[in-house]
């Protein structure tokens, strides 16, 4: 392989993994994860499927009254989900402003209030609540953003207020905010009045039509989905970290997804009529089973060609690897084995995951498999993660066992392939 | 000597430290040795000798250099095979190295 290329291609996809912005957007994304997971169990607990005779959602009103309980799962979720927008404008900017070195703390709280200003109101007075969860996404993101390289350049001009010494650290720092957060926010509230008598629209609706709807629109197609199967899977081949790499543009996209069909589903939709097909738990339990790869196939691939040399290398790393490989965890394979920069298993680490993507595409777009309704940590094992997945389906079992038969015989040849290569290497030293 | 691993969600990388821990104790070497996240690194700088980067983020690495380098500590990506396959001991030789300056 072309060395100076490579080089090339691991700087400049160093360089996007690297660059400030797009890592406080991920970081950012990363941070409400835990409340992105609560608030999808929540959601699922309150539906929880029928388990044959044993229906869990009619014994639980049997005993609290119908409704009752779910109200626990319910107000999970007006605290996670509903107010994602608002979660994520403060954590962008947080992490912004922290790679700054500047005060993160301030800087997340200007970009929460400066979310707030621009929050549509509804007729009696209250926030509409639209705009405050996965609608207000692009506007969160812009503006943590650019007030946070506001509040930076204000901050670093010396248009603060310097307090003595002995004052308390917190105190001060409070005091350095004040003049940044006073300017930052007064010109927030003029935006926010001109285009209110002006343009007599919202912000939220201007750059949720112009840019967010049209991009989740394209993110739910099947060549998205195949684009971000490959250029992960590129990515990890030259060794970086794929879904770290492509996770700020991921995220944004994805996210709104499968909040709808959560929210659909919560009420009372069933997981085959919700709308969106491609979400990331989609690409997380049916394609990257194992992990990026959808290594564990690989794995079996391995102790299926070579039963019986207990010594050989390729064994000897498949059995590394089961472990950890069980929830997705797939470094040991990846650089062990190596996947990395082995031509002969770029072609199936490639083509198994793209090939498992249009499977599935098809699986859940024709009906036969429900859609994805619940966010899973990404270390749920396979089999648990497609019942979990789409809202406790077996059919989702069945497509991860279909997805694994089916690359388990594609990994098979290389498997072969790649033991043939290292014999002959092995005996011509 | 304290040696930090950084890598990005720390999970393989964990395992690793586990078994370079166990290398150093049966070398009787005294080593403090640690994964962190690629942001938390600038809070644990101080008596700092090696850093090693994992394999899967290695363009931080001169972002990282830059980073600690005037500060006298040594900088490098670990080895991907020995990463791979969990190989504590080859790792912390490559820390060992990069300390004595090979």
């Amino acid at each position: 392989m072309n060395n100076r290329f490579m080089q090339k291609f691991i700087e400049i996809a160093g360089r996007i993994g690297s660059q400030r912005h797009l890592v406080a957007i991920r970081d950012g994304f990363v941070a409400i994860m835990p409340l992105v997971i609560v608030g999808s169990l929540a959601i699922l607990v309150n539906n929880f499927p029928a388990f044959g005779d044993f229906k869990f959602v009619e014994w639980m009103n049997g005993i609290f009254g119908e409704g009752n309980w779910q109200q626990v799962g319910g107000s999970i979720w007006n605290g996670t989900f509903a107010i994602l927008g608002l979660l994520i404008a403060f954590s962008i900017a947080y992490n912004l402003a922290k790679s700054y070195e500047v005060d993160g703390l301030s800087a997340g709280l200007i970009s929460a209030a400066a979310y707030i200003m621009l929050v549509p109101w509804t007729g009696d007075g209250g926030l509409n609540a639209a705009w405050m969860g996965t609608q207000g996404l692009f506007v969160a993101i812009i503006l943590a953003l650019v007030l946070t390289e506001l509040f930076r350049l204000l901050v670093k001009s010396k248009f603060t207020i310097k307090m003595p010494e002995g004052v308390p650290e917190g105190v001060a720092r409070s005091f350095t905010a004040l003049i940044p957060a006073t300017i930052i926010l007064i010109l927030v509230g003029l935006f926010q009045a001109l285009m209110a008598v002006f343009a007599e629209v919202s912000v939220f609706e201007v750059i949720f039509t112009a840019i967010q709807k049209p991009l989740q629109g394209l993110g739910n197609t099947l060549p998205a989905a195949i684009i971000i199967a490959f250029v992960n899977h590129l990515l990890w081949f030259f060794g970086l970290h794929g879904t770290n790499i492509i996770g700020s543009v991921i995220e944004p996209i994805y996210l709104p997804l499968i909040e709808k069909n959560l929210d659909l589903f919560q009420s009372g939709m069933s997981a085959f009529d919700v709308p969106y097909v491609v979400t990331k738990p989609f690409l997380d339990s049916f394609v990257f089973m194992g992990g990026s790869g959808t290594t564990i196939a690989l794995l079996i691939a391995i102790f299926i060609v070579i039963r019986n040399q207990q010594k050989h290398p390729y064994r000897e790393v498949a059995k590394l690897s089961a472990p950890a490989g069980l929830f997705n965890i797939n470094e040991p394979v990846i650089f062990g084995l190596p996947i990395v920069l082995n031509p002969v298993m770029l072609i199936p680490f490639i083509l198994v995951p793209v090939t498992l993507t249009i499977i599935s595409y098809v699986a859940l777009a024709t009906g036969i498999v429900p859609k994805t309704v619940a966010i899973l940590p990404w270390t749920t094992p396979p089999i648990l993660s497609g019942y979990l997945v789409t809202g406790g389906s077996w059919r989702g079992i069945a497509l991860q066992v279909v997805n694994l038969a089916v690359a388990v015989l594609l990994y098979i040849p290389f498997v072969m392939a790649g033991a043939r290569t290292l014999k002959q290497r092995m005996e011509g030293k | 000597m304290k040696i930090i691993l950084v890598c990005s969600a720390g999970m393989s990388t964990s395992m690793l430290v586990n078994k370079m821990r166990k290398s150093a104790e049966e070398r009787n070497i005294e080593a403090d040795i640690n994964a962190v996240a690629e942001s938390e690194l600038k809070n644990n700088m101080d008596n700092l000798d090696v850093v090693l980067i994992g394999p899967q983020v290695r363009y931080l690495e001169k972002k990282i250099k830059e980073q600690v380098e005037p500060k006298g500590i040594k900088a490098g990506v670990i080895d991907q095979m020995a990463y791979g396959m969990i190989q504590g001991e080859k790792v912390l030789d490559q820390a060992i190295n990069l300390m004595n300056g090979k």
